[in-house]
């Protein structure tokens, strides 16, 4: 009975995990072939960017080497702008760590997929569910075999399809735009993305070449999000916080 | 031959960041501080993420790209109408690709 059980809630992880990250794997897709094409221009041989997806197995990475190969950036830089862009691995890890808490050994190779796209469901699902790595191993693998498939197939068309013309390289943007929506909805979201906004460009424009952005970004916005957080929940705890402050404001009126 | 070297270099990076992120974290107690910190970093990232792609640098100045711009406002707003992510995203892509026929 409890067998059963169990294999009913494994047969659920499995498949929530694939019907969740079905989306975002058409998007991983779209952004994968991108890669394939760009791999191609960067002069790997198909053999070479297959492997670099299998192995590395993140789109911001391989995207920006390959780019940074195609403009004829050494490879001393390239390592270093990868090194900075797998900063915020540490972050995603240690998000990720609680629901993966009960993976055992599997953990060195779930440890693979941990990733922008990984991070955002896998958090959102674990918050809801608790721990579960058979969710997080079925949207693994949901992601990795698009990923892969998309890099073999974008090398074939290789600088043969302009990625501009068939926006293969909105998917990006636009994917990443599609998933923040939901965690605008309350004040501490909407403040923080609004942080990481300004905080970019604010970066953006005075270290352009820094490769620094998203790391300072990512770490300085969500304090804002804290702050509120906190915030509100003190005055959930502690109503007389706010009628107490919506008094001394109103005071003068009443006067 | 070099790009065999970069690849495993950069796979080696990669997973040992992955790695160091989930093992040093898993099974602490983290404070709730932290922990609400984390739940934040996501939407720090990726909205640093899409203001780069919608501001990207160009010969050292900050330039704006109202394609970008537009498909992501779209699918942002179809989103938040629909709920459905994959309506979204190929309905910011598509109009994406119209609007750059037309500029």
């Amino acid at each position: 009975m409890e067998k059963n059980s169990i294999k009913i809630n494994r047969q659920n992880s499995v498949r929530a995990g694939i019907l969740d990250s079905l989306p975002l794997a058409i998007a991983v897709f779209a952004y994968g072939l991108s890669y394939g094409v760009m791999a191609a221009q960067a002069g790997f041989t198909l053999l070479q960017a297959v492997m670099m997806s299998a192995l590395v197995f993140s789109g911001s990475i391989q995207l920006v080497a390959v780019s940074m190969i195609i403009s004829g950036i050494q490879f001393m830089s390239i390592l270093l702008v990868a090194f900075l862009l797998n900063l915020r691995n540490l972050l995603y890890g240690a998000a990720l760590a609680e629901g993966l808490s009960q993976s055992g050994r599997w953990k060195w190779l779930l440890a693979t997929a941990v990733s922008d796209e990984s991070l955002v469901l896998g958090t959102s699902h674990f918050k809801k569910q608790g721990p579960d790595h058979i969710y997080f191993a079925a949207l693994a693998l949901t992601f990795f075999l698009p990923w892969i498939l998309a890099a073999w197939l974008g090398f074939m068309l290789g600088g043969s399809i302009n990625p501009q013309t068939y926006g293969l390289d909105l998917a990006f943007p636009v994917t990443f735009m599609v998933i923040l929506v939901p965690a605008l909805a309350d004040r501490p979201g909407l403040a923080t993305c609004l942080a990481g906004v300004l905080v970019a460009l604010l970066m953006e424009y005075v270290f352009p070449k820094s490769g620094l952005t998203i790391i300072v970004g990512g770490l300085t916005a969500p304090l804002i999000g804290v702050y509120l957080s906190k915030k509100k929940l003190l005055i959930e705890k502690d109503p007389t916080i706010i009628s107490a402050t919506t008094l001394d404001k109103e005071e003068p009126i009443d006067e | 031959m070099n790009n065999w070297i970069l690849i495993i270099v950069l796979a080696l990076m990669t997973y040992s960041s992955r790695v160091m992120g989930l093992e040093l974290m898993s099974g602490r107690n983290i404070r709730p501080s932290f922990r609400l910190y984390l739940n934040y970093v996501p939407i720090a990232i990726i909205s640093a993420l899409v203001i780069k792609e919608i501001f990207t640098v160009e010969n050292g100045r900050l330039t704006f790209s109202p394609v970008v711009f537009f498909a992501c406002l779209l699918a942002a707003l179809i989103m938040k109408k629909s709920s459905n992510l994959l309506l979204s995203i190929l309905s910011g892509i598509l109009f994406g690709v119209g609007l750059r026929f037309f500029l």
